[in-house]
C-alpha cells in the first residue's frame, strides 16, 4: 500500500490542475451557452 | 482613431450599398466610434488587426435555422470576422474590423435577411452581468469538484477502524483533504462572507451569517486538526462536511438564479425596444439626429415608420396607427390622430409623424416597466425571510451554547474547553435549517413550471400560501375575451336559423365584437347557415348594420323594408331585458329577433371557483365592465361581492379596503388596468396572454391562462409551508439532541459529521417529494 504515499500527492496535483482547466474554460466563455452550442451539429455545414 | 472620412472610403460597394430603406439614415448615425463603443468593444487579435465585437439584439428569430441564415449571411460580408447568433437570447456577437465595414452596414446587411437587429445597449451592464454569471458559475463548479475530491479522501476514516489506517496515512488524507478544501473557502465561500459582512454592517442578521461562521469555524478546527493533531482541537477534521455545505447551498442558489433568469430572458427584446436616436426638430425648422438623452420635454421629434416612439407626447403633426401592444397586450393597431397620446415603445406603423415630447426616460410608463424588470433582475436571491426570521434565534443559541460550554469547563483544561466550544459550534453547522427553505421552494418552482406557470421570486410561493381572499378580474381572466351568442328570440313567424342567418348576413358587413359574434354563431349553426342576399348595407358606427332584401327573396312576404340589426335604439323597440346584453333585429314593422350575447366562460370556471370558496376563501370579482355583465358573471360563477365598472383607483381603493381589514389578498388579473393592484396586492397572479406592464407587476405567470391551475398552486404552495416546516423543524431537533452530546464529549467526530450529512440529505429527499404535483380538487394545507 505504500504506493498511497504517492498517488495521494498525485491526485491533489491533478486535481489542482482540474481546476486551473476550468478557470480557464470558463473564462474562455465555454460554459457561457450550454444548450445552444449542441444544437449546431444538427444545423447545415456552412 | 480612424476618422469617419477614411471610414466612408473604404466600404466595400457590396449590394447592400445599393440598397437604401427607411432604416439606412437610422443607421449611419451609430458609425462613429463615440456612438458604437456605446454596444461594442475593442479587441485585438494575435496578428494586431485592430477589431470591433459588437452585441446586437434580434427580432424575428423562429428557430435555430434563423440564427445560422443570419450566420451565414453576415459571414459572406467584407470585413465581417466572426458571427455567433444565440438564439436564445436573440443576441449576436459579431466580430468586425472598423477599417472595412461599419455598424450600419451590419445592421442594413440583417435587415435585408429578413430580421430586424438593434444595437444591444447596456452593454456595460451585460459585460457585468456575464462576468458574475461566470463566476457564480466557477464557485459552484469548484464547491462541486473538491467537495468529490474531499469526500474520497475521508471516505477511508468513515468505514475503517482506530489502527487500521496508519498514523502517516491519516495526515497524510488530511493534507489533501485541506488543499482540496482551500478553493472552497477561497473562492466558492466568498458570497457567504461578503452577505454576512454586508449584514453585519447594517446591523442585521440573515441565515448568512451562521453559515459564514460555521463554515469559518469547521475550517479553522480542522486545519488546526491537521496541521497539529496532538494539540488542543483534537485531531478530527471536518472538510467534508464544509465542502458539502458549500456545494449544496451554491446548487440552490445556481438553479434559483437560472430559473430566474429565464423568466427575465424574455422580456429583454422589450427592454431594447427604443432606438438610441431621434429626429429632433431644430429652431430653424430642420430636423437632425441626437441621441435621446439629449431629448427635453417639449421638444417636437419626428418618428419614421417602424421606429418606435422614443418618449411619451402628443401629435402634432400628422396622423398614423402605432403598437401599443406594450401597455394594451393587443396587437391590432390603434389610430392616432392629431393631439391624440402617444405612449414611449409603441411602434409607429402608419406613416412618420411629428410628436410632441411629455415625458421622457423613467417618467414614462415604458420606463416605469423597463426599471420593474431590472429591479427584479437586479434582486439578490436570498434564503427566505422565513429561515432569516430563524438565523438570529439560531446563532444567539448557537453562541452562547458554545460559550456556556467554555465558560463551565474553563476551570479545568482551558485546551479541552475551547475544544468543547468549537465542537458544539461544529455539529451545529447550520446545514439543515439553511438547505430547509430553498430545497423545498426550488423544487415546487420547478413543478410549477413544469406546468406552465412562471414564478418570479420564491418568496411568492410563502405569499400565496397565507392569503384569505381571492379576487378576480373578469375579462381575459374569468373569462374568454370573445362574447358569444347564448340565445336567439325569433318573432313572427321565422325560425331561429332564419333570424340567423338573416342577421349574420348583415354583421358581416360589420367588424364590431358582436357582429363577429353573430357570425360566428352562424357558421357553428347546426341548423345550416344560408346566405341571405342583402341590397344597399350601410353600418352606423356604434348602433348597428342596415340593409334589403333582394326583390325576387322569399322572405320578402314576412319581412318589410330596411331591416336592422343593432342596438334598441336603432331597431327603434323598447327593451326587453336590462339585465342582459342583448341586440336586435328588426324590419320596418317592428322587432324579428332578440339575440342575447354573453362572454363565455373560460373552460373549468365554475369548478375552480367553487373549489376556492370551498376551502374558505373569500372570492371577489372587480372589473371595468358594465354593472349588467358583471352581475351576470358573478351569478353564473356564484361569486356574491362584486365591483363592476371600475377604474384603476377604484380597483385599488376596494384593496386598499381589505387591507385595512387586515386581508391578505391573492389578486388575479391581465389587462393594464389591473396593473396598480397586482403590484399593491399581497401576492398576484397574471395571465399569459397579458400585457407585459402586468407580467412586471405579477408575482406568477399563467402562461396558458388557465384558472383551474389556481387551486393547484395554493395547494401546492400551503403544501411546500409545511414541508419547509417539517424540515426546520427536523434541522431544530437534529440540533437540540446533538448539542448536549458534543457539550458532554459524547459524541466522536464521524457520528457528527455523518448526522450533520444525513439531516442535509433528509432536508433535500423531504424537499424533493414536491416536484411530484398532482391536480387537486381540495387545497391540502387547509385540512390541517
Amino acid at each position: 500500500m505504500d504506493i498511497l504515499y504517492m498517488l495521494i500527492p498525485l491526485s491533489v496535483v491533478l486535481g489542482l490542475v482540474v481546476l486551473v482547466g476550468l478557470w480557464w474554460a470558463i473564462n474562455q466563455g465555454q460554459f457561457d451557452d450550454i444548450e445552444e452550442e449542441g444544437q449546431r451539429i444538427l444545423e447545415e455545414d456552412k | 482613431m480612424l476618422s469617419q472620412a477614411s471610414h466612408q472610403d473604404k466600404i466595400p460597394t457590396s449590394l447592400l450599398q445599393e440598397q437604401t430603406t427607411g432604416h439606412d439614415h437610422v443607421w449611419r448615425i451609430l458609425d462613429t466610434e463615440a456612438q458604437w463603443s456605446g454596444f461594442s468593444q475593442k479587441i485585438t487579435t494575435a496578428d494586431n488587426t485592430a477589431l470591433v465585437e459588437s452585441h446586437f439584439l434580434l427580432s424575428g428569430l423562429r428557430c435555430a435555422a434563423c440564427a445560422g441564415i443570419i450566420e451565414a449571411g453576415l459571414q459572406k460580408l467584407v470585413g465581417i470576422e466572426k458571427v455567433r447568433v444565440s438564439m436564445s437570447k436573440n443576441r449576436a456577437v459579431i466580430t468586425w474590423s472598423p477599417t472595412e465595414t461599419k455598424p450600419s452596414s451590419i445592421l442594413q446587411a440583417i435587415h435585408d435577411l429578413g430580421y430586424e437587429g438593434n444595437p444591444a445597449s447596456h452593454l456595460a451592464d451585460q459585460t457585468v452581468i456575464a462576468a458574475k454569471k461566470r463566476a457564480a458559475f466557477w464557485r459552484w463548479m469548484v464547491a462541486g469538484f473538491c467537495m468529490m475530491q474531499v469526500m474520497m479522501y475521508s471516505a477511508p476514516s468513515y468505514f475503517a477502524s482506530s489502527g487500521q489506517i496508519s498514523s502517516d496515512m491519516y495526515s497524510l488524507l488530511n493534507w489533501a483533504s485541506w488543499l482540496m478544501s482551500l478553493p472552497v473557502l477561497l473562492f466558492s465561500s466568498s458570497t457567504f462572507f461578503s452577505n454576512a459582512f454586508q449584514d453585519l454592517k447594517h446591523q442585521r442578521i440573515s441565515m448568512d451569517l451562521p453559515v459564514a461562521l460555521g463554515i469559518l469555524i469547521t475550517f479553522i478546527v480542522s486545519s488546526a486538526a491537521t496541521f497539529d493533531p496532538s494539540g488542543l482541537w483534537g485531531e478530527t477534521v471536518y472538510f467534508d462536511t464544509m465542502t458539502m455545505l458549500v456545494f449544496f447551498l451554491l446548487s440552490a442558489r445556481f438553479i434559483e438564479v437560472r430559473m430566474h433568469s429565464k423568466t427575465m430572458g424574455a422580456l429583454e427584446a422589450l427592454m431594447n425596444r427604443i432606438p438610441e436616436s431621434t429626429l429632433k426638430l431644430n429652431v430653424d425648422g430642420s430636423f437632425s439626429r441626437v441621441l435621446n438623452k439629449q431629448l427635453a420635454i417639449n421638444d417636437i421629434v419626428k418618428v419614421n415608420i417602424g421606429e418606435a416612439f422614443p418618449a411619451d407626447g402628443k401629435i402634432i403633426e400628422g396622423e398614423t396607427q402605432v403598437d401599443e401592444s406594450l401597455l394594451t397586450g393587443e396587437s391590432t393597431p390603434i389610430n392616432k390622430h392629431l393631439d391624440d397620446n402617444i405612449v414611449a415603445g409603441s411602434y409607429n406603423l402608419g406613416q412618420s409623424v411629428n410628436v410632441m415630447v411629455e415625458g421622457l426616460g423613467d417618467a414614462t410608463q415604458y420606463g416605469k416597466i423597463v426599471n420593474l424588470i431590472n429591479q427584479a433582475s437586479i434582486e439578490k436571491p436570498r434564503l427566505s425571510r422565513l429561515v432569516d426570521r430563524l438565523a438570529k434565534p439560531f446563532l444567539l443559541f448557537v453562541l452562547m451554547s458554545a460559550g456556556l460550554a467554555a465558560a463551565l469547563l474553563w476551570n479545568g483544561d482551558h485546551g479541552h474547553a475551547l475544544m468543547t466550544a468549537a465542537a458544539v459550534l461544529i455539529v451545529t453547522c447550520p446545514c439543515a435549517i439553511s438547505l430547509a427553505t430553498p430545497a423545498a421552494m426550488l423544487a415546487s418552482a420547478s413543478a410549477f413550471v413544469k406546468r406552465g406557470i412562471l414564478i418570479k421570486n420564491l418568496q411568492a410561493i410563502e405569499n400565496i400560501a397565507d392569503i384569505d381572499t381571492v379576487i378576480f378580474d373578469k375579462t381575459g381572466t374569468l373569462t374568454n375575451d370573445d362574447i358569444q351568442v347564448t340565445h336567439i328570440k325569433p318573432e313572427r313567424a321565422l325560425t331561429e336559423a332564419q333570424v340567423l342567418s338573416l342577421a349574420a348576413s348583415l354583421a358581416k358587413h360589420s367588424t364590431h365584437p358582436i357582429s363577429r359574434a353573430i357570425v360566428g354563431k352562424s357558421q357553428l349553426a347546426v341548423l345550416g347557415h344560408t346566405e341571405v342576399a342583402l341590397v344597399a348595407i350601410k353600418e352606423q358606427v356604434g348602433l348597428g348594420v342596415q340593409g334589403q332584401l333582394n326583390a325576387n327573396n322569399l322572405l320578402r312576404k314576412t319581412i318589410v323594408g330596411q331591416i336592422k340589426l343593432g342596438s334598441a335604439l336603432f331597431c327603434e323597440t323598447s327593451v326587453t331585458d336590462e339585465t342582459s346584453h342583448q341586440v336586435y333585429l328588426a324590419d320596418e314593422l317592428g322587432l324579428l329577433a332578440t339575440f342575447t350575447l354573453q362572454e363565455q366562460l373560460k373552460p373549468l370556471a365554475h369548478e375552480t371557483i367553487s373549489t376556492i370558496k370551498n376551502n374558505q376563501y373569500s372570492v371577489e370579482l372587480i372589473s371595468g365592465d358594465q354593472a349588467h355583465t358583471v352581475n351576470n358573471i358573478a351569478n353564473t360563477l356564484g361569486i356574491s361581492h362584486f365591483l363592476a365598472a371600475c377604474n384603476p383607483q377604484d380597483k385599488l381603493a376596494r384593496l386598499n379596503v381589505l387591507k385595512q381589514k387586515g386581508k391578505k389578498v391573492l389578486m388575479i388579473g391581465d389587462g393594464l388596468n389591473d396593473g396598480p393592484i397586482l403590484a399593491s396586492a399581497h401576492v398576484s397572479i397574471a395571465m399569459g396572454k397579458g400585457v407585459p406592464l402586468t407580467h412586471a407587476h405579477a408575482d406568477y405567470i399563467l402562461l396558458n391562462g388557465d384558472i383551474s391551475q389556481i387551486p393547484t398552486l395554493i395547494a401546492q404552495a400551503k403544501k411546500t409551508m409545511q414541508i419547509i416546516k417539517q424540515n426546520i423543524s427536523w434541522a431544530i431537533i437534529y440540533n437540540v439532541i446533538c448539542i448536549p452530546l458534543a457539550f458532554f464529549g459524547m459524541i466522536s467526530a464521524w457520528q457528527a459529521g455523518l448526522g450533520m450529512a444525513l439531516s442535509s440529505l433528509f432536508v433535500v429527499f423531504n424537499a424533493l417529494r414536491l416536484s411530484r404535483f398532482n391536480a387537486v380538487n381540495q387545497l391540502a394545507g387547509s385540512q390541517g
